[in-house]
């Protein structure tokens, strides 16, 4: 599907990263140094990159910001184990799209990746359709085939979320980051609490459902038929 | 350490060094008066001496007649043959007396000059040191009265032998007195080393030894008492941190280990495996959560974080947080309501960490309400702060347990059924006392739990704050 590269210095993590990302489909390629990780980024064409913070020989920030320097835009998730506060800060300043601290879900890193590879294209769009199931983000309104539907400005957010990734698999923190635009791991199953809600709403003349449970991931909105 | 004390190192213990300064110097100190009585006897000496000769020699040259007389008189006036005298024509030949000759270079103004002279005695002629007056007479002649220094010398070597003998004791007297000195501060100094040797060993439940005075000492000595109780009770609380984390982090992975025993040896279809396996990964995903949650109470506590605060409003905060939450009441039915003053509350802090502690708040609150109750968040603008409140209709908290809700992996007995890792309210603990938000918690005014953090205003919030987590903790009856 894409061409990855993965700069990790810890074997058995890249060992599982490799191994799951190859079994959904990506052709994945490994370094484990600062220096080598730096070289293979410069060769270009990956799809995205993901690098650890903390490299043998380099950086791996100062890796990523070498290459943006050079007018390298590749989405590139930075990954690093937990300790440091504004690690992720400082991650993003260097010019990462995205930020995962260890240790995460395998499932979550490739949710990660899925949508820094399928940036939704055009965010400018203020009506969107899926299916029978269309959103009108200006006028706060939402219609499922004939029936209007009552949403709540946060299900509306949340639904318009959804509708520009279909098919995509999102997670729970990605939901809570980007919908409620904060940042921590809820304890409780309140984001699904949250879906449920809006899953009823959605099905509430009997039609089949459109957004799908991802066992232990998160949700995906899949367009019927 | 104590035992280097008594042997090689002896010089270099400070008592030791003491002892022998005390000595040194109270020895300078009696060189110092030897010297004076010693300079004063000796002056004294030779003045009376002068005298004497000053006036003989007046005598024998007022009457140039019997001059030769006095002179022999003097002579012959001591037995010891100290007296010396002489009158000399003015071609230098002795008429009188028994000096040799006319010392050179001694003036004739019939002052005393010490000076050395040849002297007739007993047939020999001997060269000696004399003090000598001399005067010159109307016919030239000189008259010349002398004593012999030997008896000066003798007395002064007297003194100077009996200062010197004198010197022994004092010296020893002044040592012996550091050393007694001394020696009272080396045993307390010793005592010390011992008891932090003690300490250092890893017995902290040592103390060092406290005189019943209030000098220097003493009071160093208390104010390391006191370090050592607060070393200790941090230690304990470290400890008991340690075993809390161990028991609650065993729980979950020994249900997650019969688990897998079970499923190997049992397990037959996939179905079974991945049941199995869906289970354990919550199990550890529980597990992670609570290492998290205690990492980052620590970071917290570190205070590191403050470096990212900013603007945040609080009104924002609760509103997004009670909207959150929301669902959660409605399918428990707990009315979930926020009581807020319009226009923005503003803190300075960290949005992400004042969310989650009042989300944990929140989740504690619907968790422990019964169906049928309230949960009721109230925002108020006061002078001195930006009170946040969450007040509910579960059960309450007795007294005893308010301020020990906040401690790390605290439990209410009657919560232990309840899920949860028992971390929630320490990270609201540790997140407010990041903002210097002190903590109250007391009985609502409806019988449940009334907790309230005073935010500083966002303008009053400018240096780091000094004191740490606990204290800010308290504890009151019932609210009005």
């Amino acid at each position: 599907m894409a061409k990855l590269l993965l700069i990790e210095d810890d074997a058995e993590t890249a060992g599982d990263v490799l191994d799951d990302l190859r079994g959904r489909g990506h052709e994945v390629v490994w370094t484990a140094t600062g220096p080598d990780g730096a070289r293979a980024a410069r060769d270009g064409g990956w799809g995205a990159i993901i690098l650890d913070r903390m490299l043998p020989g380099r950086d791996g920030l100062s890796v990523l910001q070498d290459l943006r320097r050079d007018g390298d835009r590749t989405p590139a998730l930075v990954l690093s184990a937990l300790g440091d506060v504004d690690e992720r800060i400082r991650g993003l300043r260097a010019g990462g799209d995205d930020y995962l601290a260890k240790p995460f879900a395998l499932a979550e890193l490739a949710a990660r990746i899925e949508a820094l590879l399928r940036r939704p294209v055009d965010s400018r769009e203020t009506v969107l359709h899926v299916g029978n199931l269309a959103i009108d983000l200006i006028a706060g309104t939402g219609r499922r085939g004939a029936r209007d539907l009552e949403l709540l400005p946060r299900e509306l957010k949340l639904l318009e979320y959804l509708m520009r990734r279909p098919g995509q698999i999102v997670t729970r923190a990605m939901l809570f980051e980007e919908v409620w635009n904060y940042r921590f791991t809820p304890k409780s199953n309140l984001i699904d609490v949250h879906v449920g809600r809006l899953r009823r709403k959605l099905e509430a003349g009997g039609e089949p459902p459109l957004i799908h449970s991802v066992r232990g991931t998160g949700f995906t909105l899949t367009p019927d038929g | 350490m104590v035992d280097r004390l008594r042997s090689a190192d002896l010089f270099r213990s400070t008592a030791i060094r003491w002892a022998l300064g005390i000595a040194l110097w109270s020895l300078l100190l009696a060189l110092a008066m030897f010297a004076f009585v010693y300079w004063q006897t000796a002056d004294y000496l030779r003045e009376e001496l002068a005298e004497t000769l000053r006036l003989e020699v007046r005598a024998a040259a007022a009457d140039p007649g019997v001059a030769a007389t006095r002179v022999d008189t003097w002579i012959a006036m001591d037995v010891h043959a100290t007296h010396y005298g002489g009158l000399f024509a003015p071609d230098g030949t002795r008429r009188a007396g028994n000096l040799g000759a006319l010392p050179a270079r001694l003036a004739r103004d019939g002052d005393a000059y010490r000076v050395s002279a040849t002297v007739d005695l007993a047939g020999r002629s001997l060269q000696d040191e004399i003090w000598a007056a001399a005067l010159a007479l109307a016919d030239g002649s000189t008259v010349v009265i002398a004593h012999d220094t030997d008896e000066i010398d003798r007395v002064k070597a007297t003194i100077l032998r009996a200062l010197g003998l004198g010197l022994v004791p004092t010296l020893a007297l002044s040592a012996l007195g550091g050393l007694l000195l001394t020696s009272r501060a080396r045993r307390r100094l010793a005592a010390t080393e011992a008891a932090v040797a003690e300490v250092m060993r890893g017995d902290l439940g040592k103390r060092l030894p406290v005189g019943p005075g209030d000098d220097e000492f003493d009071r160093l000595t208390r104010t390391v008492n006191r370090m050592l109780d607060e070393i200790e009770h941090l230690m304990g609380e470290v400890r008991s941190v340690g075993d809390a984390v161990a028991h609650d982090l065993r729980t979950p992975l020994t249900r997650l280990r019969a688990r897998l025993e079970r499923t190997r040896s049992q397990a037959r279809t996939v179905a079974e495996f991945h049941e199995a396996i869906d289970q354990g990964l919550v199990w550890i995903d529980q597990t992670l959560a609570m290492v998290t949650a205690v990492l980052r109470i620590g970071e917290m506590e570190d205070g590191r974080r403050r470096g990212a605060f900013t603007r945040v409003d609080l009104g924002e905060v609760a509103a997004v947080a009670v909207e959150f939450h929301a669902p959660l009441a409605e399918e428990k039915d707990i009315d979930l309501a926020l009581a807020a003053p319009d226009g923005p509350h503003p803190v300075h802090g960290d949005r992400d960490l004042c969310f989650e502690a009042l989300s944990n708040l929140l989740d504690n609150a619907l968790k422990f309400t019964p169906p049928g109750g309230r949960v009721a968040v109230g925002l108020q603008r006061t002078e001195a702060a930006i009170v946040v409140t969450v007040a509910d209709t579960g059960p309450g908290l007795p007294p005893g347990e308010r301020s020990q809700v906040f401690h790390r992996f605290y439990r209410a007995e009657a919560a232990r059924q309840t899920p949860g890792h028992g971390l929630g309210l320490s990270l609201v603990a540790a997140i407010a006392d990041l903002h210097g938000a002190p903590v109250a918690i007391r009985d609502a005014a409806g019988g449940g739990c009334h907790v309230e953090l005073r935010f500083p205003h966002a303008e009053a919030e400018a240096g780091p704050r000094t004191a740490r987590s606990a204290p800010s903790i308290t504890s009151g009856p019932s609210s009005p």
